[in-house]
């Protein structure tokens, strides 16, 4: 029998209701299943996520998602995992060649960069597999729709390969929706038309959980590759928390960039099994060698 | 009458500002007669439809705060500003050209965008981001925006390591022309921050909205204790 995959989630969805169910009323009359299918009692895995931090209606869903914990990431998986990252305003040429260098040796998924390096960048790993990430709207994301296009155009015509725009914050702030969508939208469509990935952050340190949530679900709803926790110049940087929350709001379908603070190779495997697809960090050298010490 | 309000550029540049604190910004610096409010892009527009005939200059952010795009972009954003009503720019430098020694480069970011800026009678305001720099990096800057033509040099951001202070506002003022002005910005919060910046030849401050509120309050009192 063939079935198509909107047939499967639903079948999944209706069955996992089900097995739930039973599996509850179950419990509520034996103790020691309980730990197994309460989603609400902590258990190792839990621990291990820090599942504790996340407010009931997202512990509910984690169960859902059924993040594997017990994967192992190998140092070459990891790598291709990781955006390169060299943003500070005074990068040199010899630091954001040493970064192409870096991102080349180690197979990292792109070097990150301010637009006026991209060409640089873009000349410096071609034929490598290593792709070119430019900030747009960066980091504050206050410019107008307009501003940001050109900026994207421009950065794609210089070799851009990733876009990682920054919404307007203070239109979410006010719940112009309207506006912070078509916002994103008019980037991803710049981007889409040049076969590159929008990343769209959403700069979570200066949001409320209910602002996160709509972020997340505005960056859908305009077509965006992935949703990003931060520009690294905000008052904090990726927690697991936002991370699971993000996932939990933009479902399987969508990646998920952690970036921010990600200093060890601990961090990075955490913020993966957390549901982060991608990692932004400019401590990635010192991630690797820490990969490379563990395995 | 204040005397230190005609100094202020009235600032709001986080990320998440919202129109709501923008109206807000517009109305205090009407009210306290200040230099300037100092805004980022998405908000010109509706600055400078709340200060028109006002006095009361609007300024915007480009190539803020990482000076990280390239000319071309500085250019749109400073025209998109400008078309807007923006009446002064605060632009970034090119840092990585300064530190690399490009000068012609750095100079020439600027020059597109003082040009854009007098051609629509505005200013334009060179943001050095001296914690970044050497001291020999302040000078050689400086004299690259004076040969830009630059209206003032600015010392911060607001968003780098450390913000104004005394020995760099004496520095850039020794350096440029008597013309040029220079903008001291990033952690003043006292009148007494102020004041020794002012002496130290600073002709403009850029300081944070309840900051701002906080020193004309403090000026008042002891202009009342005298």
């Amino acid at each position: 029998m063939q079935l198509d995959p909107k047939t499967i989630d639903s079948l999944v969805e209706e069955i996992t209701k089900q097995v739930l169910a039973v599996l509850r009323e179950q419990s509520s009359r034996s103790g020691p299943l309980q730990r197994a299918v309460d989603p609400m009692s902590p258990c190792s895995r839990c621990e291990e996520k820090g599942v504790q931090q996340l407010p009931k209606t997202i512990r509910d869903n984690v169960v859902r998602l059924g993040i594997p914990s017990d994967v192992r990431i190998t140092a070459q998986d990891l790598a291709r995992y990781i955006d390169h990252t060299l943003l500070k305003p005074d990068a040199t040429y010899a630091q954001i060649a040493q970064l192409c260098e870096e991102a080349r040796q180690y197979g990292f998924a792109t070097v990150c960069v301010n637009p006026v390096n991209v060409q640089l960048c873009s000349q410096l790993v071609r034929g490598s597999g290593v792709g070119v990430c430019s900030v747009v709207g960066f980091p504050l994301g206050a410019t107008p729709t307009r501003v940001k296009c050109y900026e994207t155009q421009q950065a794609l015509s210089d070799g851009a390969t990733e876009i990682d725009m920054v919404i307007n914050i203070g239109a979410l702030k006010s719940k112009d929706y309207g506006s912070v969508r078509e916002d994103i939208a008019a980037v991803v469509r710049t981007c889409h038309n040049s076969g590159a990935i929008c990343k769209v952050i959403i700069e979570a340190a200066l949001l409320t959980d209910d602002e996160k949530i709509k972020a997340c679900q505005l960056a859908k709803e305009a077509g965006a590759d992935y949703v990003k926790t931060s520009t690294g110049f905000g008052p904090g940087g990726a927690t697991l928390h936002d991370v699971m929350l993000m996932r939990q709001t933009v479902g399987a379908d969508m990646g998920i960039k952690a970036a921010g603070g990600i200093r060890t190779y601990q961090d990075a495997v955490a913020m993966l099994k957390a549901g982060a697809t991608r990692i932004g960090a400019s401590a990635s050298v010192k991630i690797m060698e820490g990969a490379r010490s563990e395995s | 009458m204040s005397r230190i309000a005609s100094y202020i550029d009235h600032t709001l540049v986080c990320a998440d500002a919202t129109p709501k604190q923008i109206v807000r910004l517009c109305q205090e610096a009407c009210e306290h007669r200040f230099a300037a409010v100092a805004v980022n892009e998405v908000h010109v527009h509706l600055a400078s439809r709340l200060l028109r005939g006002t006095g009361v200059s609007v300024a915007c952010a480009i190539g803020f705060p990482l000076g990280g795009t390239s000319t071309w972009v500085k250019w749109y954003e400073a025209r998109s500003a400008l078309r807007e009503g923006a009446n002064e720019l605060d632009m970034m430098i090119y840092l990585g050209a300064l530190k690399d020694g490009c000068y012609d480069l750095v100079e020439h970011d600027l020059t597109a965008i003082v040009r854009l800026c007098h051609d629509y009678g505005a200013r334009c305001k060179a943001i050095l981001e001296c914690a970044l720099l050497t001291e020999d990096e302040k000078v050689r800057a400086c004299r690259l925006a004076v040969a830009a033509g630059v209206d003032f040099v600015k010392t911060s951001t607001g968003y780098g390591p450390s913000g104004a202070t005394v020995h760099d506002v004496a520095l850039l003022r020794r350096v440029v022309p008597p013309a040029v002005g220079i903008k001291a910005a990033g952690g003043i919060r006292t009148y007494a921050d102020a004041m020794v910046l002012i002496e130290a030849g600073a002709t403009r401050l850029g300081i944070s909205a309840q900051a701002s509120l906080r020193i004309l309050s403090e000026e008042r009192q002891l202009m009342e204790s005298l």
